[in-house]
């Protein structure tokens, strides 16, 4: 046998069992999945990963005169303000929400320096670990960033659902590309079809038979990449045109399976099938990552009196999100539990002034908090902390360029170094922090 | 002298009686290339707003609104506003940007699009009552079982209108796989609202609107 023969044989069979996730199981630890959650509109971490009870400095913490508290599960007024929910060394606030339950299981960062108090600018610095120059983004998103590194194979390597997900530079695999949508709707109904004029087996062939010419064209072509890329996506697409998947990822479908989730949510009921989603195809090991975005928390006004709730329904969906993975066995290795594997990492663009402004509100404030559910991170506490008169962020530690607060390019990086991915290879900023890791 | 000097001056800036022409050389020998591959910046998505002007050109130059009118019932095709963001548009509702790189969900839209007015071309351009001249997408006479041939004919009308160039000069085998095509789709609709070779003609035109070749050039 020729040596190039031999080659293209040794590397046909490399990429078989790399593509298939069933071969690739077999030979190693099963497969992780993601999940991303931006809370967007900055949240009020003093309800909920920072607790604030005490008037000082200019901290004015909330009150049954500047929220609603009928309807918060955990509020119990003390004194000006609600009693902290104490777990072992994790302080929580009240509207932690199903959360609590699992307080064992949350990493909580706080005073997370974010030199910003742009909705844009925030958002773009939780996701990518990067401020925005002008009005792009210079770096990918953390959920692009995943799927790149282990999602190529996935038939969707990253659902993005209304998150800031960006896809920057050339250097990226093209699979990684998200595929953005609005709802979980236009998902389905992008792949539905009549029934009445062509069939499954119709669209079967077509689809075969548009890679199988996107294929010959990259051999000819000056930028293969290009048409490579097509090929792949029709061979997904072939493969999500079968009605079952249209079928099963419909909203109804979702909402009769997973009754557990709150569709009549005062906050997020309409929203909430996408917790439904990222469970189902997580399950049917169509994704890699899926990554969601749930708004209204920029209470600047009067509608701060709510914020607490809207807060606590989040969690109370995330917390059902996990309950669920605790019960649903991996897609490829049975005997092992879906949270075993699912990590889960929840941020937002800012907090909220620690002062109430005239209009009963809290704008925005450039310090932060976030939320990590996984096995590789270290569980049951929080990390970092603010100024106890300010609630600006303070010193974490030592990093290489001095003392300083930890910042969104460190969470992302040790995200990222929890699964042995050199975050230098994407990342200009951010170091691993090591104490965050189990 | 000084009477000298200005009048050498003059006779020095002066036009001169005869401009000699140039002298006739033949050009140089030049290499010819088969291809520029030299780079051209970043490759990016052309906007989809240009692949949707495409398809509304080929349909009839129809308008968004055309579109939706034409293509809704039997679940083809429904609103637009479904389908902004997984276009790859804009959608300020939702306060997403526009794409910048094509994905799975997008082909798999503009297939849905593609499809739906694949089939309403087919149900007015096949029927036997349109005059040929009001044939729009399929612009030929249809005949029932076409032959290798007879397909040929009328899928380069096809292939010049989707892919803007004669199907011979493709440079896969191109013609054969869709003639297998035509025939297998054609074999499954022995029944149905399409006749078969309506169906056949379906699967052909919605697999040229999401050709590579078509998305890409």
């Amino acid at each position: 046998m020729k040596r190039r023969t031999a080659l293209e044989l040794l590397a046909g069979g490399a990429a078989a069992v790399a593509l298939h996730p069933l071969l690739r199981a077999a030979g190693s630890q099963p497969d992780d999945f993601f999940i991303f959650i931006h809370a967007a509109g900055g949240w009020d971490v003093t309800l909920w990963s920072d607790p604030r009870t005490e008037r000082k400095g200019i901290i004015e913490p909330a009150t049954t005169a500047s929220i609603d508290v009928a309807g918060l599960r955990h509020w119990k007024t003390t004194g000006d303000s609600f009693e902290p929910l104490v777990v072992k060394s994790l302080v929580l606030g009240p509207a932690i929400g199903d959360l609590l339950d699992l307080a064992d299981r949350l990493t909580v960062i706080n005073g997370i320096a974010m030199n910003t108090v742009s909705h844009a600018d925030g958002t773009a610095y939780s996701c990518t670990g990067r401020h925005r120059t002008g009005g792009t983004l210079p770096e990918s998103s953390i959920d692009v960033l995943i799927a790149n590194e282990r999602g190529v194979a996935q038939m969707m390597p990253d659902v993005s659902i209304r998150f800031p997900s960006a896809f920057i530079g050339t250097r990226l695999d093209r699979r990684a590309v998200p595929l953005r949508i609005a709802d979980v709707g236009a998902l389905t109904n992008s792949f539905e079809r009549s029934t009445d004029y062509l069939y499954d087996a119709d669209r079967t062939e077509i689809t075969a038979l548009l890679s199988d010419e996107a294929t010959t064209l990259a051999k000819t072509s000056t930028h293969p990449a290009t048409y490579e890329q097509v090929a792949s996506q029709q061979q997904s697409l072939g493969l999500l045109l079968k009605g079952d998947f249209t079928r099963t990822f419909q909203r109804k479908q979702l909402e009769q399976a997973y009754p557990q989730f709150n569709y009549k949510g005062r906050f997020y009921g309409g929203q909430a099938v996408v917790a439904g989603f990222a469970i189902e195809a997580i399950k049917r090991n169509l994704v890699r990552c899926v990554s969601f975005s749930l708004g209204q928390l920029d209470t600047h006004t009067a509608n701060y009196r709510l914020h607490a709730h809207t807060l606590q329904e989040l969690f109370d969906l995330v917390a059902g999100i996990v309950k669920l993975l605790d019960v649903t066995p991996h897609p490829t290795s049975p005997t092992t539990k879906l949270s075993e594997r699912t990590h889960i990492l929840v941020v937002s663009e800012f907090c909220r002034t620690p002062q109430i402004n005239l209009n009963g509100g809290r704008d925005h404030y450039p310090n932060n908090s976030a939320l990590v559910i996984s096995p590789r991170f270290r569980a049951g506490r929080s990390f970092g902390k603010t100024d106890p008169d300010q609630l600006l962020a303070l010193d974490f530690g030592k990093f290489t360029d001095g003392t300083r607060p930890i910042a969104p390019p460190d969470l992302l990086a040790t995200f990222l170094g929890a699964f042995a991915i050199d975050p230098r290879r994407y990342m200009r900023d951010g170091e691993v922090v090591k104490a965050l890791l189990a | 002298m000084r009477r000298a000097l200005a009048l050498l001056l003059v006779a020095a800036c002066g036009r001169p009686d005869v401009i000699e022409p140039s002298r006739a050389v033949p050009f140089g020998d030049y290499t010819e290339i088969a291809l520029d591959a030299t780079p051209k910046g970043h490759r990016r998505m052309v906007p989809p707003e240009a692949y949707l002007r495409a398809y509304l050109t080929w349909f009839g130059g129809l308008s968004p609104g055309d579109v939706f009118y034409k293509a809704r019932g039997r679940n083809l095709f429904d609103q637009w506003a479904s389908y902004l963001v997984a276009l790859g548009l804009p959608d300020y509702a939702v306060d997403a940007p526009r794409a910048t790189q094509s994905n799975t969900v997008m082909l798999a839209a503009m297939g849905r699009l593609g499809e739906a007015l694949c089939v309403r071309s087919a149900e007015h351009d096949l029927d036997a009552r349109t005059a040929p001249d009001k044939r729009v997408v399929f612009a030929f006479e249809p005949v029932a079982n076409p032959s290798r041939d007879d397909f040929a004919d009328r899928f380069d009308i096809l292939h010049r209108t989707f892919l803007s160039y004669p199907a011979r000069l493709a440079p896969t085998d191109r013609t054969d796989r869709f003639y297998a095509l035509y025939r297998s789709v054609a074999a499954r609709h022995q029944a149905g609202l399409l006749s078969a070779d309506k169906a056949a003609w379906v699967a052909v035109c919605t697999a040229l609107v999401q050709h590579p070749e078509t998305g890409l050039y």
